[in-house]
Formats: C-alpha cells, sequence, structure tokens
C-alpha cells in the first residue's frame, strides 16, 4: 500500500481543457448558431477538442480525450446532458472483474472516440442500438467509471486496498433516503453534448456487461444554456433560478486541481488510487413550487448572492469576492448564508474546497402532486474528509434546508486515468491486490 | 415536519421580544405578544397530552393509546411553525420513517410516528416504553425552549404559509400518519394554526390588501368545506376514506392558500 507507483504511469496530465474550450462548451448545444465560426466544416469536422467545432451540429463531432493520467469528466467542463448511474456488480471471481473493467474500457474507448457502429448478419440483434445512426457521434461524450466502498467488500479481495475515505453515504440530518436510489458498488458518470448520446452510451454499456452488472438507480440532467450577458462567466442557473458554480475552483488551473481534485501519488492513500478522485453524488430534491412563493429578499439571503447577477450580497460584479472578514455579524451575507457556511474562506476552510460539477433533474411529480426535480450535486476532491464532509458539516441546518430534501446518491471513488491504449480502467487497483500466483492475464505495462 | 429552520435561531435567541417589535411596525406587537400566549397554551397542552398517551403505552393499554394518538399530535401540529425551529427536537418528535435510511427499523426514527407505527401497524405496545419516555422527555424539553423564545414578528407571518406548505406537501398524500390514517386531525390542526395567525393579523391585513385578505378568508372557508364532510364526533374519519376526487379537490384552495400566505409577509411589510 506504500509503494509508489511507476512514475510513468502518472507523469503526463490528461490535457486540460483550455479556458477557450470551456466557455465554448458551456454556450454550446443548445445556444442555437450563435457561435463564433472561422472554422469550415471541414476543419471542425474530426477535430479533436470541443473549442474547435463552431456549430451545434457539427460539436457532436467533438471529442473528450480518453487516454491520460486523468479520467476524463472531472474538469472537462461540464457539457448540456448529464447522467448517473449506479450498477451493483454481479462478477463472482476477480477474472470476471477484470473482464468487467476490460470490457468497459474498450466500450468507453470506443464511444468517447467514436466511428461506424459495428454491422453484423441482420438475422442476429445488431450490435449497436441505432440510436446514432450508423455513425456513432463522440459528442463530447465523457464516461467516467468510479467504485463504491461496497465494492471493496470481501468478494474480490480488494479489503486491503480502499481508499482510506471511502465509505458509504451516512445519512446526514435533513436527508430522507430512498433506498433505491443510494449507494453501488460502481457508478458511471455520462457527460455529453445531447441527451440521445449519453442513452446511447448508457444502452451500449447495458448490452455489454449483462452477467457483470445490475442497475441500481439512474438519474438524467442537464445543463442550462448561458444566457443573457455574452461576457464570460457563462454560468448556467440551477432550479432555484440561481447562478451555480460561480464560486468553483478553476478546472483549467492544475496547479489547484491536483491539490484540491486528484490524489496525488504522495498522499495518504494506496498508490493504485494516484491520479483518481473521490465522487460525490447526492440527488437533492428542490421544493420548486415553495421556493416560487419565497419573497425574493429571502431567497437571497438565504443562498448570500444576487438572483440576478450571481454577485455576492451588496457587491456589484458576479466575481467579486465576499468579504466576511469586514462583515462579523453577517450584516451583507447572513452567518447562515450557504455560500457562507459552504465556505467562510478563512485559512482553514482553504482546506476545504471542493470542485463542483452538478446537473439539474426534472422527473416526475411526487406523491403529494408537486413537481419532483431538483440538483444533482456531483463532486470531486482528493479528500472526503476535508471536502465534502467538512462542506456539509458546515452547511447541516442551513435555512436552504427547508426547501431542499436529499433523497439519494452515493459516495464513490473515480478510478485514475488509463495512460495508453492496452491498459485498462482499474488495472492500478487489480494488480495492487494480486495475490502471489494469481495468474489475471498479466498485461506488459506501456510508459506513456 | 421540517419546515421553518434554524437561521430563525439566530433572530430568536438574541433578540429580546421588545426589541424584536421594535424592529416592525408597532401594530405587530398585539398580534405577536397574543400569537406568544398562543404557542405556550398549545406546548402546555401538548405536555399533558403526551403524559397522558405516553402513560397509556407504557402500561399496555393498546385500544387508550391508538385513542389518544392522534388527539395528542394535534397539539403539536398546531404550533408546528414555532416548535420546528428546533429541529434537532422536531426530528425526534415529529419525523417519518422516511426520513431514515433504514426506515421503520433504523434507531434514529423516534418519536411519534415511530410508536404510531408499533400501536397500529404492528398493534402492540410491547418495545414501545423507552420511546414513550423519550418523546414524553423531548415534549418537556421543548416547552421550556419555548418558554425562552422569542417570536420574529416575520416568524408568525411567515409561520402560516409555512403550515400549508406542510398540509400541500406532504398531509394530502396520506404519508404523514399511514399507520393510523389519522392525516384529518394533523391537517385540520396545520390549518388551525394558520387560520389564528391570520385572524390574529386580520386587522392588519383587512387594511393593507383587503382583497388579499377575502382571497385568505375565501380558501380558507373552501378547505374547511372539504373537511367537514369527514367529520365525525369531535374526531375525523381515516383518511383512506377521503375520496379520491376529495383529495384532489383539497389540492385547488390548499395551493391557493400557500400562494396568497406567501404574499403576506410582503403585504405588512416585512422582510
Ligand atoms: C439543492 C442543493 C443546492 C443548491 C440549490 C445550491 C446552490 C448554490 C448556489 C446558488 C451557490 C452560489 C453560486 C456558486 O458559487 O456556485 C452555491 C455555492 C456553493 N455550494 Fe451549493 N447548493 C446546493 C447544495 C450544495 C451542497 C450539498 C454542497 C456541499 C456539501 C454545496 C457546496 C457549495 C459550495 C462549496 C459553494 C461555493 C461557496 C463559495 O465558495 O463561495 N452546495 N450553491
Ligand atoms: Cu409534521
Amino acid at each position: 500500500m506504500n509503494d509508489r507507483p511507476k512514475q510513468d504511469r502518472h507523469s503526463s496530465d490528461a490535457q486540460p481543457a483550455s479556458p477557450d474550450r470551456r466557455k465554448m462548451l458551456l454556450g454550446l448545444g443548445l445556444a442555437g448558431g450563435a457561435v463564433a465560426s472561422g472554422l469550415t466544416p471541414g476543419a471542425a469536422f474530426g477535430a479533436s477538442t470541443a473549442g474547435e467545432a463552431s456549430q451545434p451540429d457539427q460539436a457532436l463531432e467533438a471529442r473528450q480525450p480518453f487516454y491520460g493520467a486523468h479520467q476524463s469528466g472531472v474538469t472537462t467542463a461540464r457539457p448540456p446532458a448529464g447522467l448517473v448511474v449506479s450498477f451493483d456488480v454481479l462478477a463472482a471471481t476477480r477474472g470476471d472483474l477484470e473482464r468487467l473493467l476490460r470490457k468497459l474500457t474498450e466500450r468507453i474507448e470506443f464511444l468517447t472516440q467514436g466511428g461506424p457502429a459495428p454491422e453484423i448478419d441482420p438475422k442476429f440483434p445488431a450490435l449497436d442500438s441505432g440510436l446514432l445512426g450508423p455513425v456513432v457521434t463522440p459528442g463530447n461524450l465523457t464516461m467516467t467509471v468510479a467504485l463504491g466502498a461496497s465494492l471493496f467488500d470481501g468478494r474480490f479481495g480488494l479489503a486491503g486496498a480502499k481508499p482510506t475515505h471511502l465509505q458509504r453515504m451516512p445519512q446526514f440530518p435533513n436527508d430522507a433516503l430512498e433506498a433505491e436510489s443510494c449507494h453501488g458498488d460502481l457508478l458511471i458518470q455520462i457527460c455529453s453534448d445531447t441527451p440521445d448520446t449519453n442513452i446511447h452510451a448508457l444502452r451500449d454499456v447495458i448490452k455489454n456487461s449483462p452477467d457483470l452488472l445490475a442497475l441500481r438507480w439512474k438519474v438524467d440532467g442537464y445543463n442550462a444554456p448561458a444566457r443573457g450577458a455574452n461576457q464570460p462567466p457563462f454560468t448556467p442557473r440551477n432550479l432555484l433560478g440561481f447562478k451555480d458554480g460561480t464560486a468553483n475552483p478553476d478546472p483549467d488551473d492544475n496547479s489547484a486541481m491536483n491539490r484540491l481534485v486528484w490524489v496525488a501519488p504522495e498522499s495518504a492513500e494506496p498508490a493504485w488510487a494516484a491520479g483518481g478522485s473521490y465522487q460525490v453524488v447526492r440527488i437533492i430534491r428542490n421544493f420548486v413550487e415553495q421556493w416560487d412563493r419565497t419573497p425574493l429578499q429571502e431567497q437571497q439571503s438565504i443562498i448570500g448572492r444576487e438572483k440576478k447577477t450571481g454577485a455576492p450580497l451588496t457587491m456589484a460584479a458576479e466575481q467579486d469576492i465576499p468579504d466576511y472578514a469586514g462583515d462579523p455579524k453577517g450584516e451583507r451575507i447572513r452567518l447562515d448564508a450557504h455560500i457562507r457556511l459552504a465556505n467562510p474562506r478563512t485559512a482553514e476552510s482553504q482546506a476545504n474546497l471542493i470542485l463542483r460539477r452538478p446537473y439539474n433533474y426534472s422527473r416526475g411529480v411526487t406523491k403529494a402532486g408537486q413537481l419532483d426535480m431538483g440538483l444533482l450535486f456531483i463532486c470531486f476532491q482528493a479528500d472526503l474528509e476535508n471536502g465534502f464532509l467538512a462542506v456539509q458539516k458546515r452547511l447541516n441546518g442551513e435555512p436552504l434546508e427547508e426547501y431542499i430534501k436529499p433523497v439519494g446518491g452515493g459516495f464513490f471513488f473515480a478510478l485514475p486515468g488509463v495512460p495508453a491504449k492496452g491498459l485498462y480502467l482499474g488495472q492500478s487497483l487489480i494488480e495492487a491486490t494480486e495475490l502471489p500466483g494469481d495468474s489475471a492475464h498479466p498485461t506488459p505495462r506501456k510508459s506513456s | 415536519m421540517k419546515s421553518i429552520r434554524t437561521a430563525l435561531l439566530i433572530g430568536a435567541s438574541s433578540l429580546g421580544l421588545a426589541l424584536a417589535a421594535q424592529a416592525a411596525p408597532m401594530d405587530l406587537v398585539g398580534p405577536v405578544s397574543n400569537y406568544k400566549i398562543f404557542v405556550a397554551k398549545g406546548v402546555d397542552r401538548l405536555v399533558t397530552t403526551t403524559a397522558a398517551f405516553t402513560a397509556a403505552v407504557k402500561a399496555g393499554d393498546l385500544k387508550k393509546a391508538q385513542a389518544l394518538y392522534a388527539p395528542t399530535r394535534v397539539n403539536y401540529e398546531t404550533i408546528e411553525p414555532i416548535a420546528e425551529l428546533f429541529n434537532d427536537l422536531d426530528g425526534s418528535i415529529d419525523s417519518r420513517a422516511d426520513d431514515h435510511e433504514k426506515k421503520e427499523a433504523d434507531d434514529g426514527f423516534t418519536g411519534f410516528h415511530r410508536i404510531e407505527y408499533g400501536l397500529f401497524e404492528k398493534k402492540s405496545t410491547d418495545g414501545l416504553a423507552p420511546l414513550a419516555d423519550k418523546l414524553n422527555k423531548d415534549v418537556v424539553e421543548l416547552q421550556g425552549r419555548i418558554k425562552t423564545l422569542t417570536i420574529p414578528p416575520e416568524k408568525m407571518v411567515g409561520g402560516a404559509a409555512a403550515l400549508i406548505e406542510e398540509v400541500g406537501k406532504t398531509k394530502i398524500t396520506g404519508e404523514e400518519d399511514r399507520y393510523s390514517h389519522t392525516d384529518l386531525y394533523d391537517f385540520q390542526a396545520n390549518v388551525d394554526g394558520a387560520k389564528k395567525i391570520v385572524d390574529l393579523l386580520h386587522p392588519l391585513t383587512v387594511k393593507a390588501d383587503p382583497a388579499l385578505s377575502a382571497a385568505v378568508d375565501k380558501n380558507f372557508a373552501a378547505v374547511d368545506g372539504i373537511l367537514a364532510k369527514y367529520k365525525v364526533g369531535n374526531g375525523w374519519q381515516s383518511y383512506d376514506k377521503v375520496t379520491e376526487a376529495d383529495r384532489t379537490a383539497l389540492k385547488g384552495p390548499v395551493t391557493a392558500l400557500a400562494e396568497d400566505l406567501s404574499k403576506l409577509r410582503g403585504a405588512l411589510g416585512l422582510n
């Protein structure tokens, strides 16, 4: 557990998204054709990053990298459609578990990079659902695989290799958890430019792992398009009508991400986990009817920001930094405002910064005849204890709780990336837990 | 169940009544202090009825305990916006199985609904004695905390809306008292609690916004009209007897009330 990972497997960081690409992604998809263009369709076709795509239809050709020190879908800009699906792993042996991880690697590589769907004798069921037509468009797809604490039980001999803080999500005071929407052995976060790209990817995984995975729960979400000002930051709004993501750490800031999001090789975590990240998913229902019946000033003081502009209360611009030291009594921003509790901006609370990557969800109607919608809260952090758990502890009892109800989700560990072709997701874990004499398909390691 | 929350605690604990009233229009001083008396009486009644209810539970008198369950609870539901300011107590007194991951089997599931589960689902008082003791202790604790509480005017006024939100969210579905089906008791208690606030404010509201005041009165009457059909003696029929059509019919006036009451604070110029 304390031997260092081979340097070569972690030496190259995944290509970070450029700021331009992030903005572009946020503006894409639902925003119509008004995106700056200077590229010919031919130039955009087959481009490898979203920033090079210039029109929504061509955007479906944009792709995110699959190989790298980290999985895509964490620091990648949030595209318009997101889906989270949790599975029970049915694999019975370590060999089956490895087969599952190799299969996922193969499918995700294909789906994220795109290409012609395989064709076979029509007397058989087709291999591809056909949702995207004969050629699978990548559409900025990312599929991020994470493991739950339950996978580290006795089944696969992984118990000794569990990331130190990984645990079954506990019940917090305001939670009303529904057992059928919680936890799971394996989570896949699927994000792309369109909902059908996500569903196509999900159906592909399910078709390819019938004996290995059983569906547990799933939530589909979307990201609001940038609206109004053509100036960055293009912060989308959540279902409370507030900009959500304003004060997030910058995913393009590699050194911040290495500190806050990615498990470092020299951390207290098992060596295999380096390059991975703790992923928290919370399905948080919003009582939107009640919220819509709440005075605007009350909404704003509960959050701590101006609804219209996203600026901290009494300040002018969205990116202004609240001055809590200068407001010790909470006269400008209440002491129990969401943003103030979530990040009190003290020297100590710097250790608690997390990377949020939420989606809005909207599903049916509750038994009470109210809208069942809310926030598919997702966050990543290098240290679960210092990250989500510390922040949630401060938020417990916040006034916003009157309007929200967490009903599901779980704690997971997003696997390190696949450094190069021929290697597979979770390989470092499988190898770290190999018993002497275990002859599970030795694979030569490649350096990247 | 949980509704108005902590934040209020800051206001509640750091301001004295006089101070809080000063910050608001002088006209509100009367209604707020009358409301405070109403709440104090309510919690006193909660303490005495809970003592009798839990005594029956502990004596193993199933019939009597079942009979006392709903009439005891109503004393909580009527003053819920204030009782809920203490959300630790609200959780242990009034949480529902859904609020706990292991539902009925969860150790954290205590209070009225846990005892209700024993009395009406298991039809037995077995094992309920410690839960009865805890409930008794919790309501006495609540009584103590309410005694020293200052009710900020905006919380009183907002409380009317909060009670009706509560009805719309959990009472109409019959999920609050799912084992005993005594939901109509809670339903009426929430409505009465809201009505009390509205009545105390009436002289101010008719002046500030006569149309709003009339609309509120009309919708309270509509709700009462539908509920009246299900009254039996001093109590209420089982919620399973409420027809699907009436459940749906209740939604309209309840939602309209929630909309109207959400404007009360603004109409009275409160923050
Ligand atoms: C439905 C539930 C939630 C809603 C509607 C919500 C909404 C918001 C909004 C509107 C902001 C301000 C804009 C921004 O900086 O992004 C914000 C900030 C934030 N929220 Fe939440 N949030 C929710 C749940 C959570 C949870 C569960 C956590 C973590 C435990 C959390 C942590 C944060 C953090 C860390 C910030 C940034 C504060 C800062 O750095 O100033 N939020 N949230
Ligand atoms: Cu209740």
